[in-house]
């Protein structure tokens, strides 16, 4: 029981960082219909933000997240202005070599800058936790949690309320009558992007605080993104945070039950499994 | 003609200052010609870094050797060169650039490339073209069960890399009575678990708990609470470097107390203490070689650690690694065998590697059957207020293991 607590507690808590991993990642897919493989890579240069603003001027990795953010957002913008938009109405496969293409590109550029060594972020609270019974919970872990979700249920508001937000679900819901109502697709398709990109990198942030950084560190979160956007349902905010949290509490107990060497075919698992019974995703919406 | 007259020149004037310079300590100019030694290394992918440390260990020796006299084989002077060729880390690729290195390029001798796996496949092929391979950077005993008979590692084997440990915890009191071991799920981090698991049933102590998770993971809780649960009173990792940070954090984060954490990877890189800062203290490491061991090493090279340190840091601008070290090594290991076969027939070299028998400062250089150097006990290291020791062996420590770690909550 003792173990059974931990595990849930460690799962949701991993499960916030994954929902932001993944909410940029569903942006994208969902809307533009790329499969972003430069995601991790923006990830790890959202995490190398943090760290250089971290080790130059002792900038705390929570307050570092916001530039980040918007760093990234300025980056994946232009990226896909000036490179993805050419390609973007192209069969499935050819953004998604680009976004591959620039994937390595940017992790070369790492390493050529900030070579292989691994670096890490050590704050003067990084591993105090607090105690609840048998549950330990550190500090900040649970503040990542918290800004994960202020993040996605900005994110929300801002789909759902801005004028900009509604644009952009009515070009993915159909980009011709959005066009003829005068969305400016080119725009908002790199507003997607740059938001995606910027997600990644908040993502990056927070990711810094719980695991040390190096170039390829972007990587495995690309697969994770992919599991948990097909889990929670394509496209959509809650999609992105109920597979986040779903991944993390699984991958949890996987380890914890079946076998901690298993812990990712657990998750694999249940994502063949949802695909089998509900292959829109557990909150997303059957297309026609 | 112009290109001629434009490239005689400074060839003339860096053959005239190499002259100056060198002929004061030793006659190197006088070289009959050079041995060229074949590496695949990797330059980019994910043991880049690694890769890098080893580069600058082979070219430390390079440089070492030609700037006093070169390799005396029979009766001829030879200077050395190495020719790299970039593995992209990946196991496949180092295969056929080394076959690339005999076959197209007629290198007669091949230092290893960095890692387990690597190694692994460029041992298949020096078998296969009967061509000596040293390497100083794959351990796993997995490769040398093959019955090969050009591999030869001079690191100690991966089943040895956290019986130092062990073996110290059994001098200390109160002597630690049970064992938690979590290690990555590839073959050389399970070799490592699996060796410290057999020791430690074998010297009456318990494994209380002993588990796989997969290697690069990026969530270890699970392990984590698992262990706490047992309350263990030595908990140890086999691992790679980003898992042994990923632990440490995670021990302190849910307050998991024992009163020794060990790490057969980690410790001894300054990635660690640069990132855990006063979290890495009281950790122990098993380690190849450390600056600080005194070793006595024979004449023909740098023989103490110290000053190979001192040296290296002079020429790289950073202390050696262990890796940095071991790849020196894998290169003192030819260097020997080459002047004692007097020849540098492949087929011969190989003999006197096999009947090699030497200290160096790096530790003994001798092999089993197999290629590996059993002979080489592991060395432990400490982090005490941020500073890297040797904690043992007795012989060559040069501090006391500090003991029992205490809680986090009174550090």
């Amino acid at each position: 029981m003792e173990l059974f607590a931990q595990d849930l507690v460690n799962g949701i808590l991993a499960g916030g960082i994954f929902a932001v991993v993944a909410l940029g990642f569903s942006l994208v897919w969902g809307i533009m219909n790329i499969i972003n493989l430069a995601h991790g890579a923006y990830i790890m240069m959202g995490a190398y933000t943090s760290y250089v603003l971290f080790s130059t001027w002792h900038l705390d990795p929570f307050l570092s997240l916001p530039l980040a953010f918007g760093l990234l957002y300025f980056f994946g913008y232009g990226v896909q202005r000036f490179v993805i938009n050419y390609v973007v109405r192209a069969p499935l496969l050819t953004p998604f070599l680009l976004t591959f293409g620039l994937s390595l590109l940017i992790v070369n550029v790492a390493l050529f800058i900030f070579h292989g060594d691994t670096k890490g972020i050590t704050t003067q609270y990084s591993g105090s936790n607090i105690s609840i019974g048998t549950v330990t919970i550190a500090w900040t872990k649970l503040w990542t949690l918290v800004v994960a979700l202020i993040i996605t249920t900005g994110m929300q508001a801002f789909l759902t309320a801005s004028r900009t937000g509604r644009a952009i679900r009515a070009m993915a819901l159909d980009i011709d009558a959005a066009q003829l109502a005068g969305v400016r697709v080119s725009h908002l398709y790199a507003v997607v992007y740059g938001l995606g990109a910027g997600l990644a990198g908040a993502a990056g942030v927070l990711i810094s605080l719980s695991y040390s950084l190096q170039p390829s560190m972007g990587d495995p979160f690309v697969i994770t993104a992919f599991v948990c956007c097909v889990l929670g349902g394509l496209g959509t905010v809650q999609g992105a945070l109920v597979g986040g949290l779903l991944y993390g509490v699984l991958e949890a107990f996987g380890s914890q039950y079946v076998g901690t060497g298993l812990q990712d075919a657990v998750a694999l698992v249940v994502l063949l499994l949802v695909l089998i019974i509900r292959p829109r995703g557990i909150l997303g919406k059957a297309t026609a | 003609m112009g290109c001629i007259r434009v490239g005689g020149f400074p060839a003339l004037a860096i053959a005239g200052a190499l002259a100056l310079t060198t002929a004061v300590p030793a006659p190197a100019s006088a070289a009959n010609g050079t041995i060229v030694f074949g590496a695949a290394l990797a330059a980019t992918g994910s043991t880049a870094r690694e890769g890098e440390l080893t580069k600058e260990g082979y070219d430390f020796w390079k440089d070492y050797v030609n700037s006093h006299g070169g390799i005396k084989v029979a009766d001829k002077i030879y200077n050395v060169d190495i020719k790299y060729y970039d593995d992209e880390s990946n196991p496949q690729t180092a295969a056929r650039l080394i076959e690339k290195l005999v076959s197209e390029d007629h290198v007669s001798f091949i230092l290893g490339p960095y890692g387990s796996a690597n190694s692994a496949t460029a041992a298949a092929v020096v078998e296969r073209l009967k061509v000596p391979m040293v390497e100083g950077n794959g351990a796993a005993a997995s490769i040398f069960s093959q019955g090969y008979k050009y591999t030869f590692a001079v690191l100690a084997p991966g089943f040895k890399y956290l019986q130092g440990i062990l073996e110290m915890a059994r001098t200390l009191k109160p002597v630690p009575k049970t064992v938690a071991i979590a290690t990555a799920n590839d073959t050389f981090s399970v070799e490592v678990g699996q060796g410290a698991a057999d020791y430690a049933n074998a010297h009456g102590m318990t494994v209380v708990y002993q588990n796989k998770y997969p290697a690069a993971t990026t969530d270890v809780s699970a392990v984590v609470s698992a262990i706490k649960a047992l309350h263990p009173d030595m908990i140890l990792n086999g691992g790679h470097l980003d898992e042994a940070l990923l632990l440490q954090r995670t021990f302190k984060e849910q307050s998991v107390n024992a009163k020794i954490f060990g790490y057969s990877v980690g410790p001894d890189t300054p990635d660690f203490r640069k990132t855990l800062g006063k979290d890495a203290n009281w950790v122990f490491g098993g380690t190849q070689w450390s600056p600080t061991a005194k070793y006595r090493g024979a004449p023909g090279f740098i023989g103490d650690s110290n000053v190979y340190a001192a040296a290296f840091n002079k020429q790289y601008g950073h202390l050696p690694e262990y890796h940095n070290a071991e790849s020196t090594a894998a290169c003192l290991a030819f260097m020997y065998a080459i002047e004692r076969a007097g020849s540098l027939d492949p087929q011969k070299v190989r003999d006197a590697l096999q009947h090699l028998d030497v200290v160096t400062f790096y530790g003994i250089l001798k092999f089993d059957s197999r290629g590996l150097n059993v002979y080489k006990p592991m060395a432990v290291n400490q982090i005490q207020n941020g500073e890297l020791m040797t904690v043992w062996p007795l012989g060559v420590q040069n501090a006391k293991p500090a003991y029992p770690t205490p809680p986090w909550n009174a550090r």
